[in-house]
């Protein structure tokens, strides 16, 4: 009798017991699937410790001298934003190869009229900054409508789209400026360009402010929303009534926008002008915007992901320059550091699954010998 | 893998042995040991509730998955190594639940594929094939446009697309995941004029679905899950729709006619008139009071989804007039349907219904981000957590917590989920297409019950669908659309299932 029901105690505690672990599993196995979806935030936390340490190890000197630090700081901001651009389009399962050329055509714009009024009156033109200024952003503005029409409305594939608006933007930028760099900028952007808070320099109290900015829009917003939406899957954000044609025009005017931004940095950080700057710019922004997180089909992506892939990428371009590696050898570790956290990537989640299947396999031993027994 | 073919029905043969497979996602224990058989010449049903596993299953038979252990047996040997290759080579052939064809390739090529694959062959020539694929279109009595690219196919027909795919192969073995979701009648009972065809030949066959009588009707032996469990197996003679429904659910399902009186108001929520899209509907006229639930039901083809698409702005009337609250509305877009007060759940919701990669959350609110919209144009995402929280709940969905992938959900779940994000909605009114397709009879209850409390607060819901016994039970009306024009209309007492089925196919 007693037998009996030490026995019936005995089931009823490993019932118990049972229950308690499949909970506890439970929420293992959610805040893992947590910990997976800003996966990207995490391992991107990691690549920048990492690129940070090992140029730190490699020449701690120079490395780590304020003004190495400062110019990483000055020059990240304006591929940060360009780079944001990118991953805006990419977030509908678009890209924006025209970023690039649109940041030209901001600062274009800004030094010509700057230097045309100056010529008569340079101190109009000065004061008159703030409206060039505005004026060179609802250029680059109009850009990002141009590609927003193409995309949305005429229905153009986004990267035939915005590769014949680059080769447009890029065109005019050559033609108008007849190949030769523009000097001249209004003095309040020199202010921007070498101003500091704090020992932090303003370009780059700019770049993270725009980023929370846009970090709002993606994740607070309905607008936001309805962008991912579109990226995970078009047809079915039509049936949920997400208006597509408003969706990716405002996509295309945020990625504008951020361009525009970008070449207003770039003018700020140097007075002048040219139609070929940064021609590297548009691979190194997708690969940033890539590395960052962002799906290239749509859908995911995050923009603290995408500031610290830009981190990274700069923190390495100046570990290179100090260590007096090229600009060639820098293109390829690049392409080293996308493929090997792709590669890493797929490693380690496979690796998870299998180390999951072992677990499971035992547990199920464990529970054959018990109801074995 | 012919030579089954001289070879006379063996009864006692097992084809195919499942032993005591066990498989978890992450959390989830999806099977927990269940073992099963095939027999040569038997068709094998595998019942069960939304996410028991039945799926599973048949993708750990095929070698889409890998189980966490247990065997699988064929003809007495263990392929502890299975891949869906070595299955098709092995004669194992499945029509999976999503039916996993090539959208950017033709009818013709999608039917053919596979066999070039059982047949270890490294090319294969589309004209060579295509008489191939004719002739099981023929034997199937379709009409099914080979050459057709099936993206741009109905349901219905990449459905029989995966039947066709399954059958024109010599297989040994057959599954059949859910394959009459989409299929009227007359679809069905050719589709299972065949299987008794291959049912002589030897063939062992297994199938799913949750319309029980289609499956008893077919079936020999059955097997019935319960969360990943085999809690009953035996012959088909053994076992009745109630009691089957029993062993599934572990309770009586109801399924008696209960309705409430729409509110009468001076004008009808929405009233259609002479509304026409040539060559797809003409001239129809109805109108949908306040708690008021009508039925759309006809063949296949017969325009009954058109209708409704037009109403949601997919495919705009040519002609006509619709009025929703008294007031005249002109819905060319998705957009005017939705500013209208009107809501869609669609036939086809992996791809119109459902954002597969993102959670639960996400595909929920997809279609009500505006009404969280905060003066400050941010969203509220407590309300929103709120929402989903409430909807996760009331739909009963079958997952480790809302931020769950859809594409990781069972097929009736993922179904929930889609009306979940309509009722988060509000829509005035909600037109459902096959809203309990692929659902299984105790929750298709709760989801009936669901709909008539809609109705009761309010809303008025228009169900189309091609299961009468779920118009019966639920509709104040039913109206039947023949060759794209209404040519009847049933209500109160005339209301009953013989009477209905027997107008539609008149
Ligand atoms: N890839 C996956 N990741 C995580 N969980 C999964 C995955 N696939 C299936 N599941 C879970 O496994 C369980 C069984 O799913 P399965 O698809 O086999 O159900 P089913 O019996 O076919 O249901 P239905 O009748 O709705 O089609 C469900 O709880 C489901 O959520
Ligand atoms: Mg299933």
């Amino acid at each position: 009798m007693s037998e009996q029901k030490s026995n019936e105690t005995r089931q009823i505690a490993l019932q118990t017991a049972r229950s308690t672990n499949q909970r506890i599993d439970n929420v293992v196995s959610s805040s893992l699937a947590r910990f997976h979806v800003s996966h990207g935030v995490g391992r991107m936390i990691l690549l920048t410790l990492l690129a940070f340490v090992i140029f730190t190890i490699a020449a701690p000197q120079v490395f780590l001298n304020p003004l190495n630090l400062q110019n990483i700081a000055i020059t990240s901001p304006e591929i940060g934003l360009l780079a944001l651009a990118v991953m805006v389009a990419l977030l509908t399962g678009g890209i924006d190869l025209s970023v690039v050329a649109i940041a030209n055509l901001t600062t274009i714009t800004i030094s010509t009229l700057y230097s045309t009024i100056a010529a008569t009156d340079e101190g109009l033109a000065d004061s008159l900054g703030p409206v060039i200024v505005l004026v060179g952003f609802v250029v680059g503005l109009f850009g990002g409508f141009i590609n927003g029409l193409l995309v949305s409305k005429v229905g153009i594939t986004p990267i035939l789209a915005t590769l014949g608006t680059m080769q447009i933007f890029n065109g005019i930028a050559i033609v108008w400026t007849g190949g030769e760099t523009l000097y001249g900028a209004p003095a309040m952007l020199n202010t921007v360009g070498t101003g500091a808070i704090a020992g932090i320099p303003l370009l780059f109290v700019v770049f993270i402010a725009v980023a929370v900015i846009i970090a709002v829009i993606i994740n607070k917003t309905a607008l936001g929303s309805t962008i991912l939406l579109q990226g995970a899957n078009p047809v079915a954000a039509k049936f949920s009534g997400i208006r597509t044609t408003r969706t990716l025009m405002s996509t295309y005017l945020i990625s504008g926008a951020l361009a525009a931004l970008a070449g207003i940095l770039i003018i700020s950080r140097n007075p002048t002008a040219s139609a070929d700057y940064g021609s590297s710019y548009v691979l190194l922004v997708i690969v940033i915007a890539i590395l960052g997180g962002t799906n290239p089909t749509g859908g995911f992506g995050t923009v603290l992901g995408v500031v610290l892939a830009t981190l990274t990428l700069q923190i390495v371009s100046s570990g290179f320059n100090i260590v007096r590696l090229s600009s060639y050898e820098y293109a390829i570790a690049q392409g080293v550091i996308l493929i090997g956290v792709m590669v890493i990537d797929q490693v380690t989640r496979n690796r998870q699954r299998s180390a999951v299947l072992k677990q499971r396999k035992l547990k199920v031993q464990l529970q054959a010998k018990d109801s074995n027994q | 893998m012919s030579n089954t073919d001289s070879t006379a029905p063996d009864r006692s043969v097992p084809v195919l042995e499942a032993r005591n497979i066990v498989k978890t996602y992450g959390g989830v224990t999806a099977l927990k040991g269940v073992s099963l058989t095939l027999t040569s010449g038997h068709v094998h049903c595998l019942a069960g509730e939304n996410g028991c596993g039945k799926s599973t299953l048949i993708k750990i038979i095929s070698g889409a998955e890998r189980p966490d252990s247990g065997e699988i047996l064929i003809d007495g040997v263990s392929h502890p190594f299975m891949t869906p290759k070595k299955a098709i080579q092995l004669g194992i052939q499945v029509i999976y639940q999503d039916f996993s064809l090539f959208p950017n390739l033709t009818v013709a090529e999608n039917i053919v594929l596979t066999s070039a694959v059982a047949q270890k062959r490294k090319t294969f020539s589309l004209a060579q094939s295509r008489p191939r694929a004719h002739a099981i279109v023929q034997e199937l009595g379709l009409t099914l446009n080979l050459d057709a690219y099936v993206e741009t196919l109905s349901v219905a027909d990449r459905q029989l697309t995966a039947i066709c795919r399954a059958l024109i192969n010599d297989a040994r073995v057959i599954i059949m995941d859910e394959p009459t979701t989409a299929l009227t009648h007359t679809e069905v009972d050719r589709l299972f004029a065949l299987v008794r065809k291959l049912q002589a030949r030897g063939v062992a066959l297994m199938f799913v679905s949750h319309k029980l009588e289609e499956a008893l009707s077919i079936s020999q032996d059955i097997t019935i899950l319960r969360s990943g469990d085999r809690v009953s197996s035996g012959s088909a003679t053994d076992f009745d729709r109630r009691s089957i429904s029993r062993h599934m659910t572990g309770r009586d399902i109801d399924e008696s006619r209960v309705i409430n009186p729409p509110q009468y108001d001076e004008r009808p929520v929405l009233e259609v008139h002479a509304l026409t899209r040539m060559g797809e509907f003409e001239n129809i006229t109805f109108d949908l009071h306040r708690g008021e639930i009508l039925g759309i039901t006809g063949l296949l083809g017969s325009g009954r989804s058109e209708i409704a698409e037009s109403l949601f702005g997919v495919l705009p009337a040519e002609s006509g007039d619709t009025t929703v609250n008294g007031s005249k509305v002109h819905i060319r877009s998705i957009r005017d349907a939705i500013d209208a007060g009107i809501g869609y759940v669609p036939e086809d919701r992996l791809t119109q219904g459902l954002f597969l990669d993102k959670s639960i959350a996400d595909n929920m609110i997809a279609s009500s981000l505006d009404k969280y919209r905060m003066k400050n144009h941010l969203l509220d995402n407590k309300r929103i957590a709120r929402t989903i929280s409430v909807f996760f709940d009331k739909l009963h969905i079958k997952a480790p917590n809302v931020s769950a992938p859809v594409r990781s959900l069972s097929g009736g779940n993922a179904q929930r989920v889609v009306l979940a994000k309509w009722l988060a909605n509000q829509p005035q009114i909600l037109i459902l297409n096959g809203p309990t397709v692929g659902v299984d009879v105790g929750s298709k209850e709760e989801i009936l019950t669901l709909l008539r409390a809609e109705a009761a607060h309010g809303m008025g819901l228009i169900v189309i669908s091609d299961d009468v016994p779920e118009l019966v039970s639920v509709c104040n009306r039913i109206i039947v659309i023949q060759q794209g024009r209404l040519t009847s209309s049933f209500t109160g007492d005339e209301i009953q299932v013989d009477a209905i089925q027997e107008r539609m196919s008149a």
